[in-house]
């Protein structure tokens, strides 16, 4: 046998996997080629060679992350029942695989990690870790606000909505995504819960400008008026002209078009 | 009971709501990963965010674990993205660390710590291709199979990879060797495996 012809038969020959027969002709030849040989003895030491152990500080993080998963899915199941749901959608929430996926969205309050990490770590570095451990659940927490926003089901994106007004600094992203909610979600609630959401951003220009361009193509009363009520807390005088064209639109429902007049006036 | 759970039925009951199950994956994984990345990057912190981030992810894509799917090529894949972003966004570092890396062998240490140092070396010495498919099938124990599950390739062009990794393992080592034996006073320096 050649080493080319060997060189075929060693990976599998590592394995255990090469037929009786031809492992025999591979052992005669590794008796006369020390290269082959050496070969095979390098692949096996690759396998015992002294393996390294991550910190403590590994399995922290990785707890901390899961244990804000736990704490969203509790989290989310008592916000369920808060909001008097219907039974059936809070016991869907409880069993939809979204739910987890949600949970980590909730961000640990700063107490329960920094608890933690004083009982588990001591030195200079602890500060940073705990900082770094929060930039990390909040970046997962937007990661899951995010994506409930796409779910299908509109209760899972109620939920996104909810969650998403537990930041403090809300992140562009997700101002984006609400904005997009509130003028193309499907569902009335929804488009609604965004609006709520949004609220606390009306400083914003890009909110404010959103929700107008919303008043603009929204076809729900409801969703109207909320906008309207909103816009005139923000002393949005920009959207005077919009309101205008609305109570003179007779398509529009007669509730809208007089909140509309009220409004101008507000604003006036 | 549960520790005595295929990867892949463990894996189902995260993809479905029990994300504490994740904690036993973390548990069969944590080393193995955290050692696939210390391989390939000679940066434990890096290698540890490398596994923080695998475990997020599995988090983040868990419905597209797929029953039926070999949890251990999902992983591994899953993995080898984690680090393809990380050297994306942090080249610089990376090779930053690598160089300050000390690679020399303790001089009083046994023979054998002496040839695994060596081997480190040798592997060190691969291109990242090279080295990554030795650290998967030699330290990891995937099967050329689960490999070529991962890689989307040929059974077989896996086995001729592996095969031309080795045949550089071995020309690197023997000369890292000789270059050992050169410098070293020791009698014991041929080695013999």
């Amino acid at each position: 046998m050649k080493c080319e012809h060997a060189a075929e038969f060693i990976p599998d020959y590592l394995e255990g996997t090469l037929k009786p027969q031809d492992a025999e002709r591979l052992e005669a030849h590794l008796e006369s080629c020390a290269q082959c040989g050496k070969e095979i003895a390098l692949a096996r030491e690759l396998t015992v060679l002294p393996t390294e152990e991550p910190s403590a500080a590994l399995r922290t993080r990785f707890e901390a992350v899961l244990a804000a998963y736990e704490a969203g899915r509790r989290a989310g199941v008592a916000r369920a029942q808060d909001a008097r749901e219907p039974r059936a959608w809070t016991w869907n929430w409880f069993r939809s695989p979204a739910l987890g996926f949600a949970a980590a969205a909730v961000l640990l309050v700063g107490g329960f990690l920094g608890g933690r990490y004083e009982t588990n770590t001591n030195g200079p570095q602890s500060h940073d870790e705990v900082a770094a451990l929060q930039g990390e659940v909040q970046g997962m927490r937007q990661l899951m606000v995010l994506s409930m926003l796409q779910e299908e089901s509109a209760s899972e994106r109620l939920q996104g909505v909810s969650l998403s007004t537990r930041e403090e600094q809300m992140d562009p992203k997700i101002l984006t995504a609400l904005l997009h909610t509130v003028r193309y979600d499907s569902s009335v609630d929804v488009r609604m819960a965004a609006i709520d959401a949004l609220s606390r951003y009306g400083n914003h220009a890009q909110v404010r400008d959103g929700l107008a361009e919303a008043l603009e193509t929204n076809q729900s009363p409801l969703v109207q008026v909320q906008l309207i009520d909103l816009l005139v807390q923000l002393h949005d005088r920009n959207i005077i002209d919009q309101l205008h064209k609305i109570e003179q639109d007779t398509d529009v429902n007669p509730a809208v078009r007089e909140r509309a007049q009220q409004a101008i006036a507000q604003l006036s | 009971m549960t520790t005595s759970l295929p990867d892949e039925e463990v894996m189902l009951m995260v993809r479905d709501g029990s994300a504490e199950m994740l904690g036993v994956l973390f548990e069969r994984y944590e080393k193995p990963l955290f050692n696939f990345y210390v391989g390939l990057t000679k940066d434990r912190p890096a290698s540890e965010d490398l596994v923080q981030e695998v475990f997020v992810r599995i988090l983040k894509y868990r419905r597209s674990y797929k029953p039926g799917t070999n949890f251990r090529p999902w992983i591994y894949q899953i993995a080898r993205n984690a680090r393809a972003d990380q050297m994306k966004k942090n080249v610089p570092h990376a090779e930053q660390t690598e160089a300050a890396e000390p690679m020399q062998a303790p001089a009083n240490s046994l023979e054998s710590d002496q040839q695994h140092a060596i081997l480190r070396r040798a592997l060190d010495e691969l291109p990242e291709e090279k080295r990554e498919i030795l650290l998967l099938s030699r330290f990891q124990g995937l099967r050329y199979e689960e490999i070529a599950q991962m890689l989307g390739c040929q059974v077989g062009a896996v086995k001729v990879r592996v095969h031309r990794a080795l045949q550089e393992l071995r020309e690197v080592f023997v000369r890292l060797e000789r270059g050992a034996a050169q410098k070293s006073t020791a009698a014991g320096a041929n080695y013999e495996m």
